[in-house]
């Protein structure tokens, strides 16, 4: 048998990425994210040599640019791509309901 | 009269002479496209605006070697007014309103875009079958897979449909179709190309860079697209220079270092065998070969597993269903707008890897997983940076098996980091790295050779691999015949 999380990790990990899971997801997801998780457990065998960490590997030439304003996007342009929208706004539906929150 | 099967100096001549015109070319191009319909190489392509755009260069003086030709873009660089779906139905009608960084450069040469290739749905995945539109099949065996994420790029180089070709490697997502289908693809330096409009997957990883059939040529592609960019942070401010510049020189005296690991069990004996007598033809031209170890190469998996599943988890994130994007039609409120939207639109590998990366970057976890990554790619980015004090370049196979097939299982949640294994450490550590044709195994499928040096050495790289191509002088045509 293989080893797996159980249906509420998977909901909570789930919950985490903002997907929604039907039930049969569910049972696949208990096998294969354990394989992944025991994969990453993998780290901690690792001895690092010291504490340093690299977040990307750019060089020292790299540099902000100047904070001053450039071309902007065209509104119109903007929400041609916008599933919703009224006027120059995007449209979303409610936010704020007497339910459950985020 | 076919014109894409010459050298591109040729085609610059003939273009110069006005004995032909971008428009023959274009013509050319799509034919080629059509008669590789079932390659599945494509997922858009851009023929209406292409042939306009090659009518108007016939008024345009010839000023460049690139000027005229087509090429193709992989479907997860933004192109102004063209779809560009990476792969993904939650993408699959997002038209962009800006050129990429790269898209910019090519159209200042007068290239012309010809289409956006297939692709791993958001490049994740090893054999491009991840993509909503089905996967690219591979040109010297159609039951075989042309590798991923830039399998469409790959496919559509080895078919020979046209000459150039841009692809994203973030774990190898160049080098190894690249390998599978017998071209040359180049991951340039973390740095020496913006990735200004080329959709984020893994920040700290990703890297836009050229696929072509010839080694020259690619070299000519990366002069085109490299340059600082404002837009990018991370793109690196360096001094322009010629990638050909080194071609043809030679490598007398050159030290070489093969990795231990990289020669090990995990790769076919046939494989071993091709790199083995390519090590021989550079040995019998002056370089010296050691076998090394090289200090963490083998954890470069589970860095990768842990890095790019938690920077993928962030990136995505802004796929809501509001801004773009396909979205839940009739949502009760927010969070299942967000919950259904993302539910419907994103495939199954792709939403394993959020998940996955969402847990990994959640409260204490950060801490345990991705900081103690972080931590480790900084000792491999060292001991890498130590092994360059000795060596001009280290190299190996590409992939540890060739091309398998399409309808090799696809259960295994692992595997398509597996495939990865020997390109992944390049990523890791920011270095160029680049993957040539090097022979065939017992099935006729292409064998790879990977050539990796200290970062914005990309120059010396290409000398290297130009001197085996040309020792070599494979016949790198699918379809046999003369190329």
């Amino acid at each position: 048998m293989k080893e797996k999380l159980t249906e509420e990790e998977v909901l909570h990990v789930a919950k985490l990425a903002r997907i929604k899971l039907s039930k049969e997801e569910i049972e696949k997801y208990q096998i294969e994210l354990k394989e992944l998780l025991n994969d990453v457990e993998k780290i901690n065998e690792v001895e690092n040599f010291d504490d340093d960490i690299l977040i990307a590997c750019w060089e020292e030439n790299t540099e902000l640019r100047k904070d001053k304003p450039g071309q902007m996007l065209e509104p119109k342009e903007v929400l041609e791509n916008a599933p919703r929208h009224s006027g120059n706004y995007i449209s979303v539906p409610v936010v704020i309901s007497g339910g459950e929150g985020a | 009269m076919k014109y894409l099967n010459k050298s591109i100096k040729e085609i610059n001549e003939l273009l110069k002479q006005q004995r032909i015109k971008p428009i023959d070319l274009v013509n050319e191009a799509f034919e080629n496209i059509e008669n590789n319909n079932d390659l599945n190489a494509y997922i858009t392509l851009n023929k209406e605006e292409a042939i306009k755009k090659a009518k108007e260069l016939e008024n345009q003086e010839v000023d460049n070697i690139l000027f005229g030709l087509p090429i193709a873009i992989k479907d997860n660089i933004v192109t102004s007014g063209l779809r560009t779906t990476c792969a993904s139905h939650i993408l699959e009608n997002f038209i962009p309103i800006y050129d990429a960084f790269v898209i910019k450069k090519i159209k200042e040469k007068n290239m012309i875009i010809i289409g956006k290739t297939n692709m791993d749905e958001f490049a994740m995945g090893s054999s491009s079958r991840t993509s909503y539109f089905g996967p690219p099949r591979n040109p010297w065996n159609k039951e075989k897979i042309s590798g991923g994420s830039s399998g469409g790029s790959a496919t559509t180089i080895s078919a020979g449909d046209v000459l150039f070709a841009l692809g994203s490697d973030t774990g190898g997502s160049i080098r190894q179709p690249a390998s599978y289908t017998g071209i040359v693809g180049m991951k340039p330096t973390y740095g020496r190309v913006s990735r200004f409009g080329l959709v984020a997957f893994a920040s700290s990883l990703d890297q836009i860079g050229p696929m072509t059939k010839k080694v020259e040529d690619n070299a000519i592609l990366l002069n085109a697209i490299v340059g600082k960019d404002e837009k990018d942070l991370t793109s690196a401010r360096v001094e322009e220079e010629d990638f050909t510049r080194l071609i043809g020189k030679e490598i007398n005296g050159v030290k070489i270092a093969v990795p231990n690991y990289f020669m090990s069990d995990i790769v076919n004996n046939e494989i071993k065998e091709s790199i083995k007598a390519t090590i021989k033809i550079l040995e019998k031209n002056g370089a010296i070969v050691d076998y090394i170890d090289i200090k963490y190469i083998e954890n470069a998996v589970t860095l990768y597993q842990i890095i790019a599943m938690g920077e993928a988890s962030s990136n995505l994130a802004r796929y809501d269903g509001i801004r773009y994007g396909t979205s839940e039609e009739n949502p009760k409120d927010i969070e299942d707008l967000y919950l259904s939207t993302r539910a419907k639109g994103f495939g199954e590998e792709v939403k394993r890897r959020i998940m996955v990366g969402s847990y990994l970057l959640s409260g204490e976890n950060a801490k345990i997983y991705y900081n103690k990554a972080l931590s480790i790619r900084d000792d491999m980015r060292k001991e890498f940076k130590k092994i360059f004090k000795k060596y001009d370049f280290i190299i190996g196979p590409t992939t540890t098996t060739t091309a398998y097939n399409l309808s090799d299982p696809m259960d295994d949640p692992r595997k398509s980091f597996m495939d990865d294994v020997l390109v992944i450490p390049v990523n890791m550590a920011g270095l160029p790295g680049l993957s040539m044709p090097v022979g065939f195994d017992s099935e006729s499928m292409p064998i790879g050779m990977q050539i990796i040096a200290n970062s914005f050495e990309e120059a010396k790289i290409y000398q290297l691999a130009s001197l085996i191509e040309k020792e070599l002088k494979l016949n790198l045509n699918p379809n046999g015949g003369e190329e």
